[in-house]
């Protein structure tokens, strides 16, 4: 599987607060792209998004890494998988 | 001159404790004195302490939750944006980041209220209650603390009576939500005249 895509975005949920969602369409209306953990700010969860695709069978896969940035370290929350291209638009855009 | 604030009252404290064991001493004499035996014997030797014991597990805590929901009701009458509220164990902590203004109610003084410009706090800081040293190095309180008008006040954001070593889940959440709140505290600190 060849990593095709993978960014860092902003989750808009605080600490103590976090709603774990499995719908495509709430993380492409809520994700805000950012270029790194600092600027995201403190107590905000922050979600990577990695893009698989095989070359050999072209299954997609979107995975979704859920995570609270504490300081020097991430606490992970919660995993999120689309296999079915969910999430291509919002990749694509 | 400001009012300083006051984590306890006193009165209230000691009342909250004493008092249901004096109204208890009292039934008891008056049950030994005039009804020794029979249902009023019954109903003044079982029932005041019964009521002391549910008191003192959910009586106190009941006001405070109740003192707090005022309070916020009074804040938001007042214009007060309440853009973070923390409710700590014994005491609730709401910042208003615009006003740059806090709003404070303590577990052992409920009936006084507090509502105060940022600029009266001092200094605000995370401990995240690191201690013991190799594989022992861990934590069992993780808060925020801030001194106002010399006053140091404590706010846990976790609490255990275990060690949880420092990069466990609950320790990682305490010191996110005390980060949290302090980089508020100091926002609201440079808002507030």
């Amino acid at each position: 599987m060849e990593i095709t895509y993978k960014q860092l975005y902003m989750l808009p949920q605080t600490v103590g607060h976090y709603v774990s969602h499995e719908n495509a369409s709430y993380y492409k209306q809520n994700l805000i792209k950012v270029d790194k953990k600092a600027d995201i700010p403190v107590g905000t969860y922050a979600c990577g998004i990695v893009s698989y695709y095989c070359a050999e069978c072209g299954y997609k896969l979107v995975k979704l890494s859920i995570f609270l940035p504490v300081r020097d370290k991430e606490q992970y929350d919660d995993v999120v998988y689309f296999h079915n291209g969910e999430m291509d638009d919002f990749l694509n855009k | 001159m400001e009012e300083k604030i006051k984590k306890i009252n006193i009165v209230y404290l000691l009342g909250s404790i004493f008092a249901p064991i004096l109204i208890c001493l009292v039934c008891f004499a008056i049950s030994a004195k005039f009804f020794p035996k029979g249902t009023g014997a019954v109903i003044l030797i079982m029932v005041p302490p019964a009521i002391a014991f549910v008191w003192w597990t959910f009586g106190l805590s009941m006001v405070f939750k109740n003192r707090t929901k005022n309070f916020e009701k009074e804040l938001d009458g007042m214009k007060f944006n309440r853009n973070q509220t923390f409710y700590g164990k014994g005491k609730t902590v709401i910042i208003d980041l615009e006003q740059g203004k806090l709003g404070i109610i303590f577990f052992w003084n409920p009936f006084k209220t507090y509502i105060l410009p940022a600029s009266r706090i001092e200094k605000a800081w995370v401990d995240d209650g690191k201690g013991g040293a190799g594989f022992l190095e861990g934590s069992s309180r993780v808060s925020f603390l801030f001194i106002v008008d010399g006053i140091k006040v404590r706010v846990d954001t976790f609490t255990s009576n275990q060690r949880f070593r420092m990069d466990s889940n609950y320790i990682l959440t305490g010191i996110s939500k005390a980060d949290m709140m302090v980089k508020m505290i100091e926002e609201a600190r440079s808002k507030s005249k």
